[in-house]
């Protein structure tokens, strides 16, 4: 076991780093950034940007050092200035970026000319990183700046902002779903063939095989478009909160951030998530419990005149949970993940949505942090699962 | 075996979109914008399923959108899948350190969330779309197959490398498995005793005996990436506006929900009839095909089923 954990650590912290280094690579090539309005409101003639400004801007977000040492600046905080040892600094001069880059007009054969960057008129080197903004580095928890939507501000406070949205939303739909999808499940396979039965795996194939963001844009016509023009009960489309206070048919006035109005916020998205989950999760169950319900022990445990609860329950169930345990490897990310889709169908301001925006408005100091998040949580999730495996099922053992 | 026929139906018709469809694609009529259902617009003509924003007729896009989405599903399932047929058959068989690598690399690649990547990818495909070098001959091939131009043709080759990019690894180690336990199967190793070569125990012997399974997942990968495709274009990171798919037509009709209900649902709907078809053929195949070994066939669906829960709790 202990090896085996350690084993296990090390290839979490290989692909940890390894997954650092691709995501990394992938958002250094990709367009936009903090720079790309200010180029905008030069070329508009009236705010000139100075080149001092331009550099003050990227020595903020560190766009001025190299890659590698932007990487590891990113990754563990590492280099943030000379080197100290016995009271003799070293590697002070090393270049480590380029505040100013040097300017070259380049005269082509037929007259035109061109000015391009080449070269470095003020490098930067170790000594310049002491007065920088020292950033623990991703691995220990701190996330740096954010670059555009909340410009300066740490991501930490973006994500911090967002994350209880989150929570509680994943955190109800996972527990609800699992509360009711399991028990269903396992009814639908004990009366496999029943009237019950037929319409449980009908409803879950249609609401396994029906895109996300479908369910909720037909329920958000359903029960906050068509309710409302009908004249019933309806519920807010979208948001976590409204801004202004709403009257609702037979519930009456409704005060805005009340405790009512977030929970008629709330219903809609959990009640998409929960449908989903239930969906996938009784139809796993079911086709594990009829597998099992197949097996001599459980004929065995019959034959000995157990009474059907307990052969359901506690011979055939605990042999069927256990591929559910896997399933779940992936919910310790989703809860801290968010469901991307249903949270822009609702607008709802969790961790999903801002992973989409973030993308969407270039700023990849956000992605990057909240694509690290979850590949740790889903390793550690991994891990998690294969523990617990090993102790509900003794017939695997770890090495 | 009535929705085979729906789909192809569906399919066979957006190939002839250019002779069915009663308007240009991209014909923007201002005045004609938001025309419901079933009613003519201001200028007098006829839109059986109204028109968008823009006022471009809802029924010829989506008889040409048909044709981008369902082409990119089934080009980006089939290259998927044949590249991990290919590399779960080789890794499967042969075993060892081929098999060791493809395994750790497929882990490590799904260890990434998927949605993510795709989301990342897509968004600076199309921010950078003119950098990123693509055969023009490809491209071209694609916007003739889509009835689209060359330039959108290769956001589409893009997005669709994206995806399969990361779609392989899943058919891959499904592969690998299955083949895994053919290969100690008697006949396999009676055929090797009798001098065949391992190219032709690969093809008479493993591949075969592979195959039921592999079409089952073939079936319901279509319908995952149907769903991916217009959920990737739904957020605005797929398939980019003039080019017409179902999923980019829901993003903007999802504007206007609320001054023009019925709007959403006319792109819902396709999307919603195809994956329900899809999934309807994959379920049906699977119990169809390969009665031999009951359990197995629970544990293959079983896995599918993990498989489908992962991927869509991904792209919630």
């Amino acid at each position: 076991m202990a090896t085996f954990l350690i084993r296990r650590l090390i290839q979490m912290f290989i692909v940890l780093i390894a997954s650092a280094v691709v995501s990394f690579v992938l958002l250094y090539f990709a367009p936009g950034g903090p720079m790309t309005g200010m180029r905008q409101t030069q070329q508009s003639g009236r705010n000139k940007i100075s080149a001092d400004d331009i550099a003050r801007i990227k020595q903020r977000f560190e766009l001025d050092l190299f890659v590698p040492y932007r990487f590891t600046r990113w990754l563990v905080g590492f280099p943030s200035g000379p080197v100290t040892i016995a009271g003799q600094t070293f590697l002070a001069d090393v270049e480590v970026g380029c505040k100013i880059p040097a300017k070259v007009r380049l005269r082509y054969p037929d007259g035109r000319t061109e000015i391009i960057e080449e070269g470095c008129e003020v490098p930067i080197t170790y000594a310049n990183l002491v007065d920088r903004r020292t950033s623990r580095g991703i691995l220990f928890g701190d996330f740096g700046l954010s670059q555009v939507m909340l410009r300066d501000r740490p991501i930490s406070t973006l994500i911090a902002s967002r994350l209880p949205y989150t929570l509680t939303l994943m955190g109800a739909s996972i527990l609800i779903s699992i509360a009711i999808g399991v028990p269903l499940g396992i009814y639908s396979a004990v009366r496999q063939y029943s009237r019950f039965d037929y319409t449980m795996t009908t409803v879950s194939f249609v609401g396994s095989s029906l895109p996300t963001f479908v369910i909720g844009i037909i329920c958000i016509l359903v029960f906050a478009v068509g309710a409302k023009e009908a004249g019933f009960i309806y519920l807010p489309p979208g948001n976590a909160v409204s801004n202004k206070d709403y009257v609702i048919p037979y519930i009456g006035e409704v005060i805005a951030s009340s405790t009512l109005d977030r929970v008629l916020h709330f219903i809609m998205p959990l009640g998409v998530l929960v449908f989903v989950n239930i969906a996938g999760y009784s139809r796993f169950i079911r086709s594990g419990m009829l597998e099992v319900l197949r097996q001599d022990y459980v004929r065995t445990a019959r034959a000995k005149g157990l009474r059907e609860r307990t052969v359901v329950l506690k011979h055939a169930l605990r042999n069927a949970i256990l591929p559910f345990i896997t399933l779940l490897a992936g919910v310790m990310a989703e809860l801290f993940g968010g469901a991307a889709i249903t949270e822009a169908v609702f607008n709802w301001p969790g961790l999903g949505r801002l992973l989409v925006d973030s993308i969407e408005r270039n700023d990849y100091s956000v992605t990057m942090g909240l694509t690290m998040v979850s590949i740790f949580l889903l390793l550690v999730g991994y891990l998690i699962t294969d523990i617990l495996y090993s102790i509900l099922d003794p017939r695997i053992r770890l090495s | 075996m009535w929705c085979l026929y729906l789909i192809a139906t569906i399919y066979v018709l957006s190939m002839f979109a250019s002779v069915i469809a009663p308007y240009k694609r991209d014909a923007i009529s201002l005045d004609n914008a938001y025309t419901s259902p079933f009613s003519s617009a201001q200028d007098g003509s006829y839109h059986v399923f109204g028109t968008d924003h823009l006022g471009r007729d809802y029924f010829t896009r989506l008889i040409y959108a048909a044709r981008v989405s369902l082409t990119t599903a089934l080009t980006v399932t089939t290259v998927s899948t044949f590249i991990g047929i290919v590399i779960g058959l080789i890794a499967g068989y042969f075993g060892g350190f081929i098999d060791t690598f493809t395994s750790r690399m497929i882990e490590f690649i799904s260890t990434f969330p998927t949605f993510t990547l795709l989301l990342i990818a897509g968004s600076i495909a199309i921010q950078n779309g003119d950098d990123i070098p693509i055969p023009a001959l490809l491209s071209q091939a694609v916007g003739a197959i889509m009835a689209i131009n060359e330039r959108e043709g290769k956001q589409v080759v893009m997005i669709m490398v994206i995806f399969i990019a990361l779609g392989w690894t899943g058919v891959a180690r499904f592969v690998r498995g299955m083949v895994l336990s053919i290969r100690e199967q008697l006949y396999v190793e009676s055929s090797r005793a009798l001098g065949a070569s391992h190219l032709h125990n690969i093809i008479t012997h493993v591949l075969p005996n592979a195959m039921p399974p592999i079409i089952v997942a073939y079936t319901l990968g279509l319908s995952g990436s149907l769903v991916a495709e217009s959920a990737l274009s739904f957020l605005g990171f797929g398939i980019q506006d003039p080019t017409p798919s179902w999923g980019n037509m829901l993003s903007f009709a999802n504007s206007y929900m609320f001054n023009y209900p019925w709007m959403p649902l006319v792109p819902t709907l396709p999307i919603l009839i195809c994956s329900l078809a899809i999934n309807y053929i994959g379920d049906g195949l699977r119990d169809a095909l390969d009665p031999r070994v009951q359990v197995e066939v629970t544990r293959s669906k079983r896995d599918a089923l993990l498989k489908a829960i992962r991927d869509r709790s991904a792209a919630a």
